[in-house]
């Protein structure tokens, strides 16, 4: 090996020797979580227990029939009605963002036969609040939580038609 | 805690049957055995075994059968051992030519290991036990665990069967890696999500395991091997991450080096009678596995492509025909689940065919550069590569390590040339771009290390000409 190779090869060890120095501070954070979870038995179901939303969702689950169908109004980008999914499966399950028009939201609860309406609440609030609010087709169900469930009788319901 | 040891069996069960059958297959697929060390055959059987149970799920339901672990598992299990059985009865074929492709070289006597060796693996075996912990004890988390692979895995469990009618998740995806977890559900007797992403860690393990086995074919001796897997192993924090969150991309990166290394092998005359359609099983793996897996194999055969055109070998014509069975493989991972989707009308994506976006082409670039040389995503692994071409100099045209860099080379401007055409408003592209380019990036990175890899062994003198 050449010397300037050499040097070359060792210069950039030593980088790779900082590197690995530097993932070991980066990552400590997490070693360290997991192992003061391992010294508490606190791992796996017990961690999902921790989160009031999951919390939640199971208190949903325990409502909506499994072959029942519900829209959930948020946005995506929150990444919570990705969780509500996942839990909430194989619960049939349609998307709607907070600012769609009551006309849509009834359109889609008719269209998807949808029993159940679950809003998160977030940071925007929902256009159709007052529409759901004072229609017969909605009532709301007592499950405290980061959110709101309805149950639909979308036989009740005017929005057979949008357009 | 007799509970959690009893699940920890079944998972270990269940995973030890993934490699049963794709050992079978390996031993079905090669001549000769013996040419593959132990390490290779697990990591090529894990990967082969993943592929064949899971397009068996995707042919049950097919057939209208209802998932259950006998159903998944006896058949294709059955079929491989009569299928051995078969080979080992039937008399053996002259091997003439084909048998002097390749003479494996006499076992080195064992030397014993050096501090470095030691240093190396304690590394990667710490890398190991917190990936594994971190994996196996806290649950499913990550933004497409949840949103897509793993909740497919939920659903084809709880549905016992690929039912996609309750969820609209990208439904035209490939399903690889949803149906491993949801039979390692049927393993378990259970959705417990935490215990199946122990997968990960061994996809990764089995990844190094490979590298580490192509650099010792490529004649790098166990510490230069060993140091080369740790340092592409150990440099940035992407391919640790990906250890514990249930994406598809660790297996994509997985399968990948795979089938490029058996390639790159066959391009030096040092792959073992068998590695093609061995090749061919990891194409197919990679279609079956991920959107992005049917073009990133399409690159592969296009470097080869263009490499045997470029070296123009005495046996041109046989290499090229040779090539015609790892695209086999690729057509026959890709086909089966093409045509269920459309025969289902699933809808699939096309919204990534409309126009080229120039401007975002120029920001990719931007991005792409300083995703290559910020060492937060792959430390030092891509600047390695970069001094390593550089010293290759002129053997680099010279040498079927030119296949090597046509696919890395490919890939990049194939990221870029995704990101020229993607539809995102001038607001969501930077986001779009950090969401997406360190995955892209960790599928061709492995491929990259193969070429650090080689450039240290010519940095013990001249490079092969």
């Amino acid at each position: 090996m050449r010397n300037w190779r050499r040097l070359l090869f060792w210069f950039l060890s030593a980088l790779w020797g900082l590197q690995v120095v530097w993932l070991a501070w980066y990552f400590a954070p997490e070693v360290q979580d997991v192992a003061w979870r391992l010294a508490q038995d606190r791992t796996g179901a017990a961690i999902r227990q921790e989160d009031s939303y999951y919390r939640w969702l199971l208190s949903l689950a325990a409502i909506i029939p499994p072959q029942a169908s519900y829209v959930f109004l948020d946005n995506y980008q929150a990444g919570k009605e990705i969780e509500a999914r996942y839990h909430l499966a194989p619960r049939r399950h349609t998307l709607l963002t907070p600012d769609v028009s009551p006309g849509f939201l009834f359109y889609t609860l008719c269209q998807e036969k949808a029993s159940y309406l679950i809003i998160r609440e977030g940071d925007k609030p929902w256009e159709s609040a007052d529409a759901v609010h004072n229609s017969a087709g909605f009532r709301l169900l007592p499950t405290p939580g980061p959110g709101l469930i309805f149950q639909v009788d979308h036989t009740r319901l005017a929005g057979k038609f949008y357009d | 805690m007799i509970d959690a040891a009893l699940l920890l069996l079944r998972l270990l069960l269940g995973l030890g049957a993934v490699f049963l059958l794709g050992y079978g297959w390996v031993a079905l697929l090669v001549p000769r055995l013996r040419d593959f060390r132990t390490l290779e055959r697990l990591a090529f059987g894990f990967g082969i075994g993943a592929t064949i149970l899971t397009l068996w799920m995707l042919a049950l339901t097919w057939l209208g059968q209802v998932f259950s672990l006998i159903l998944i598992l006896a058949p294709p299990l059955a079929l491989t051992g009569a299928a051995l059985l078969l080979k080992k009865l039937l008399p053996r074929r002259a091997n003439g030519t084909v048998a002097q492709a390749f003479q494996p070289a006499a076992p080195p006597p064992p030397t014993p290991y050096t501090v470095w060796d030691w240093l190396f693996l304690g590394l990667l075996a710490a890398l190991f036990l917190f990936a594994f912990l971190r994996a196996a004890l806290y649950p499913m988390w990550a933004w497409d665990a949840i949103a897509t692979w793993g909740c497919k895995g939920k659903i084809f469990y709880q549905s016992r069967g690929l039912d996609l009618t309750c969820i609209d998740a990208h439904n035209y995806y490939p399903n690889l890696l949803p149906l491993l977890l949801s039979y390692l559900y049927f393993c378990l007797g259970r959705v417990n999500d935490h215990l199946a992403q122990g997968l990960f860690p061994l996809w990764g393990a089995l990844l190094l395991a490979l590298l580490y086995s192509f650099l010792r074919r490529m004649g790098l001796n166990r510490t230069r091997a060993l140091g080369v897997t740790a340092f592409f192993a150990l440099n940035g924090t992407v391919f640790i991450v990906h250890l514990y969150i249930a994406y598809a991309d660790l297996p994509l990166a997985y399968l990948a080096l795979a089938g490029v290394g058996l390639l790159y092998l066959w391009f030096t005359a040092a792959a073992p009678r068998g590695s093609l359609a061995l090749a061919a099983c990891f194409f197919g793996g990679m279609a079956w596995c991920k959107y992005e897996g049917p073009p990133l194999a399409a690159t592969v055969l296009l470097a080869a492509v263009l490499t045997l055109a470029w070296l123009r070998p005495p046996d041109l014509k046989a290499r090229f025909l040779g090539l015609g069975i790892p695209l086999l493989g690729l057509a026959l991972g890709l086909l089966p689940w093409r045509l269920f989707a459309a025969l289902r009308h699933l809808e699939m994506g096309a919204d990534h065919l409309q126009q080229l976006y120039p401007h975002q082409l120029l920001a990719g670039c931007s991005y792409l550069a300083a995703a290559l040389a910020d060492p937060f995503f792959f430390g030092f692994l891509w600047p390695a590569l970069a001094l390593a071409l550089i010293l290759s100099g002129r053997a680099l045209w010279k040498s079927p390590l030119l296949f090597l860099v046509l696919f890395v080379a490919g890939n990049l401007l194939a990221i870029l040339l995704a990101y020229g055409l993607a539809p995102t408003s001038a607001e969501e592209f930077p986001s779009y771009v950090r969401a997406t380019l360190d995955r892209l990036l960790l599928h061709i990175t492995p491929v990259a290390a193969l070429i650090v890899g080689k450039g240290l062994k010519d940095l013990q003198g001249r490079p092969e000409e």
